[in-house]
């Protein structure tokens, strides 16, 4: 999948997740730049990303996300 | 009075033979760079250094408490220095930090990044400071009855209140944490995963310390589980404090954590669930655990209940005992007259002992209807009123029922539900408002607001009760109700309201 549409999907889920349309996804975003990103929503988060691009994280992977950034990758690598 | 000394003893003492014992030694790592104790040592005297240049008699400094090593070592130069710190997370709305300055009458707040002109406080930089000199004595002619922190915490009437923990408090929580059995030394890798707003963080930085250990913190700008987890597997942590609902948060992975080097892990800030505990002990088999209690008035924890292996584990409800009170705490259980009761009869826990608060910041009538005198063991005793709801069993082991009030906790954090709705009818001119708990599908409560009106915009309520709470007390959903049902008794039925939760 094209990198442009995984950034879409995932701005999808943001925005539907942390109830915000204005997001942007940018890579060096992270918790503290959206301010219902918590433990809750981020687990929230992650169910819906992996239900959306039907793939599986490991905790050691999502252990390893700092930013948006690295989330883009992980979903890149998985789907590749 | 002559000054008892104590936390020269149990703190400032052990502290500085680290710092000079263990120059080279790591002990910090915040944000994946790790930090010496010699590099530590230094930032203490440049920042006591700083504190001395303004000449402020004043004992109270505000600290923005962020996440770096500017910010721990402003707790031990203020304390160093005879002075005690009020934490202000930069999380929190500017409206709370307002309230907290108010009420203290802070004029110099220390920080380790911006400038907050709007406050009006003297901003004393912690960063960047010139090496002086080391300066790391104690003037012990310092009381032992000098505040270390005031911690705010939710006020049931929507005003937070400030509990003032001081060097007699936290030098019989040290004497007190060491008799539990809890043993660290130098080669541990202690986990600080708690907001320097909340208590348990003192311990978790504190104890690795005094100890010369290495603290491994959270970054703000990461999820917590998340990043407690990679610290776990990565780092090989072998001691820390968590909120049994961040093992909430790992359980789906349970099967992927294996951690075989952590010898101690201390559940607390919540009643702990058994199933929880026995699931989380497959992922930690060499694992010590304890279970600690204990209100911020109390100063950290007052009682704890040691897991053994192979024995049968108290639990009431399912939730874990909250074992037996440490060494400088006596605990006993009373009902509404203060008669202490007898084993197994269910009434008001209260604590006192040296550990117990001297009181809450300029609040007289707060402090006479949550401390009082009597009579236990031979002396007349000041006693703080836990709000729980306990009994001692046969083995005189306490076992906590719950809340006597409508106080809650969301991810260990005291919240008062009459705190949220004050703000919200605040927001709602008077209209009426009511914040009930339900717990979620993995099992961690969430607050739910209930507002009454023809019409609410919701979102706008929202967004006004971000600007006056912290993070943890933002409820995750807000329902308009046209008119809240009532009870026989003419009141809001609360029962019916939990149902439309599931309803909607």
């Amino acid at each position: 999948m094209e990198k442009e549409l995984i950034i879409d999907k995932l701005t999808t889920i943001f925005r539907d997740v942390f109830s915000d349309n204005t997001i942007i996804l940018k890579e060096e975003i992270t918790a503290n730049d959206i301010g219902s990103w918590n433990s809750l929503s981020h687990m929230l988060m992650i169910a819906e990303v992996e239900n959306n691009f039907s793939i599986k994280f490991k905790l050691k992977e999502i252990s390893k996300l700092k930013d948006v950034g690295t989330l883009i990758d992980l979903v890149d690598s998985k789907l590749s | 009075m002559k000054n008892s000394n104590q936390f020269q003893t149990h703190v400032i003492s052990p502290l500085l033979t680290t710092i000079s014992q263990f120059h080279e030694r790591k002990a910090f790592c915040i944000n994946e760079v790790f930090y010496t104790y010699k590099q530590l040592g230094e930032l203490i005297s440049n920042i006591r250094f700083a504190i001395r240049e303004l000449n402020e008699d004043y004992i109270y400094f505000g600290l923005i408490a962020n996440d770096d090593l500017e910010t721990y070592a402003s707790i031990l130069a203020l304390w160093l220095e005879g002075k005690a710190y009020v934490p202000l997370h930069p999380n929190q709305p500017l409206d709370r930090w307002k309230e907290i300055i108010k009420q203290t009458g802070i004029k110099t707040i220390l920080s380790s990044g911006d400038n907050y002109e709007s406050l009006n406080c003297k901003i004393v930089k912690t960063y960047n400071l010139a090496y002086k000199a080391d300066l790391l004595e104690y003037d012990f002619s310092i009381d032992d009855g000098t505040d270390c922190y005031v911690l705010f915490t939710s006020g049931s009437t929507g005003t937070p209140k400030g509990v003032r923990i001081n060097r007699t408090n936290i030098s019989a929580f040290m004497d007190s944490f060491w008799n539990c059995g809890i043993n660290i030394t130098e080669e541990d890798k202690c986990l600080q995963c708690f907001d320097l707003t909340f208590d348990v963080s003192v311990q978790s930085f504190l104890a690795p310390l005094i100890k010369g250990a290495c603290v491994y913190t959270i970054p703000h700008d990461q999820i917590k589980y998340s990043y407690v987890a990679g610290l776990l597997e990565d780092e090989h942590i072998t001691f820390g404090a968590i909120a049994p609902s961040m093992l909430r948060y790992l359980k789906p992975y349970f099967d992927e954590i294996h951690c075989p080097g952590l010898k101690c892990c201390i559940l607390t800030g919540e009643a702990s669930p058994l199933d929880l505990v026995k699931q989380w002990e497959k992922c930690v088999p060499n694992a010590e655990i304890f279970d600690f209690y204990g209100p911020t008035e109390t100063t950290i924890y007052c009682t704890y209940y040691k897991l053994n292996k192979g024995r049968e584990i108290k639990t009431l409800n399912g939730m874990l005992s909250i074992g037996v009170p440490m060494k400088n705490v006596e605990a006993i259980v009373v009902d509404e007259e203060y008669n202490i009761l007898s084993t197994g009869e269910k009434g008001e826990l209260c604590i006192s002992g040296d550990q117990v608060s001297a009181g809450y910041w300029n609040n007289p009538e707060k402090n006479a209807a949550s401390f009082f005198e009597k009579e236990y063991n031979g002396k007349i005793q000041r006693f703080y009123h836990t709000g729980d709801l306990c009994y001692f069993d046969n083995d005189k082991h306490l076992m906590l029922y719950g809340r006597l009030d409508s106080q809650t906790k969301i991810q260990g954090y005291r919240v008062e539900l009459g705190e949220i709705e004050f703000h919200a009818r605040e927001f709602l001119k008077g209209a009426n408002a009511i914040v009930v708990t339900f717990d979620n599908s993995i099992g961690n409560t969430e607050l739910v607001l209930f507002a009454e009106g023809e019409t609410v915009n919701t979102i706008s309520l929202m967004d006004y009760l971000k600007t006056k709470l912290p993070f943890y007390m933002i409820p995750s959903k807000i329902i308009q109700e046209q008119q809240f049902p009532l009870n026989s008794n003419s009141k809001v039925d609360k029962i019916k309201l939990k149902k439309r939760i599931s309803e909607i």
